[in-house]
């Protein structure tokens, strides 16, 4: 029973990590290298695409998708795809797709002259299901080396923790003050005797 | 447009069975407090008519209408987040 418990426990916080990875918000800094735009069929990883670009026919197989690559300060690269997040989920709001790809365009770059940028992005890069971080913000920086601090993570965190937290005390309350006497007050019935629920149950 | 609407009736019944909830937690734990006044104070008044006053008193107060940021905590936290994105 303890390896059930358990193996419940560490999915469910498993879980919990992986949606708020995704979901958050993180900066890569990064050289764009190129921006272009494909054709994208959504199949098994449609879960990792958002939709068509709002105001648009969203009920289409397959639409274009812009994409814009970098070359990361550690000199991985990183492709990313730029999409409307519209009204859905995740709640960034973000209708400024071609916008923002005319701004990755400009900031351009070579490895002889680095104009380095910080990409704010939510989601993953996974090779085998040809899945993209959606990027949502790009901004020149100084160099390779800046530190961006992650207030708004920082702050979304500690209000969600707050939130659980006096969410689960005030049950822990409740449970104590209601829950746990009534329990205690059935127990004791069945324990004394001449209920209807020990005329079935209880031993005689 | 579709995706708009959906956004917005779900939010709002969500919201709503948060304010709901919230409304109610708020009045038991105001007649909570205004009973254990009561003991402590030992007013002339019996403790129903104490109570039913303190509750109809909590039921015009700024207080109460704090619970109404609810709904426009979120709104307004959309409109900021549109506008960062977007246009700043």
């Amino acid at each position: 029973m303890t390896y059930v418990k358990w193996t419940v426990i560490v999915v469910f916080w498993a879980c919990v990590f992986a949606f708020l990875h995704y979901t958050l918000p993180q900066h890569d800094i990064a050289r764009v290298t190129d921006t272009y735009e494909k054709r994208v069929d959504p199949g098994e990883n449609r879960w990792f695409w958002a939709q068509a670009d709002v105001g648009s026919d969203g009920t289409l197989q397959n639409r274009d998708v812009f994409f814009i690559q970098t070359r990361r300060a550690n000199d991985s690269v990183m492709v990313f795809r730029n999409e409307d997040t519209g009204w859905s989920w995740p709640p960034y709001f973000k209708f400024d797709t071609s916008n923002l790809q005319a701004e990755a365009a400009d900031l351009r770059s070579t490895a002889d002259a680095p104009q380095w940028v910080a990409i704010k992005h939510y989601g993953w890069r996974n090779e085998l299901l040809s899945v993209f971080p959606n990027a949502i913000s790009v901004r020149p920086v100084e160099g390779p080396d800046v530190r961006i601090i992650p207030w708004v993570n920082i702050l979304i965190l500690l209000t969600l923790a707050a939130v659980f937290w006096a969410i689960w005390v005030r049950w822990r309350r409740f449970r104590a003050a209601r829950i746990d006497p009534a329990l205690d007050a059935v127990g004791d019935k069945i324990d004394d005797g001449g209920s209807w629920f020990k005329k079935r149950f209880g031993k005689s | 447009m579709f995706a708009m609407a959906r956004l917005f009736i779900i939010g709002f019944l969500v919201l709503t069975v948060v304010y709901i909830s919230l409304s109610l937690y708020s009045r038991a734990v105001r007649r909570g407090k205004l009973e254990a006044e009561w003991e402590e104070t030992q007013p002339p008044l019996p403790k129903d008519t104490f109570v039913d006053n303190g509750l109809q008193e909590y039921d015009g107060s700024l207080r109460r209408k704090l619970i109404l940021g609810v709904y426009i905590v979120p709104f307004t936290l959309m409109c900021v987040i549109i506008y960062l994105t977007n246009f700043y």
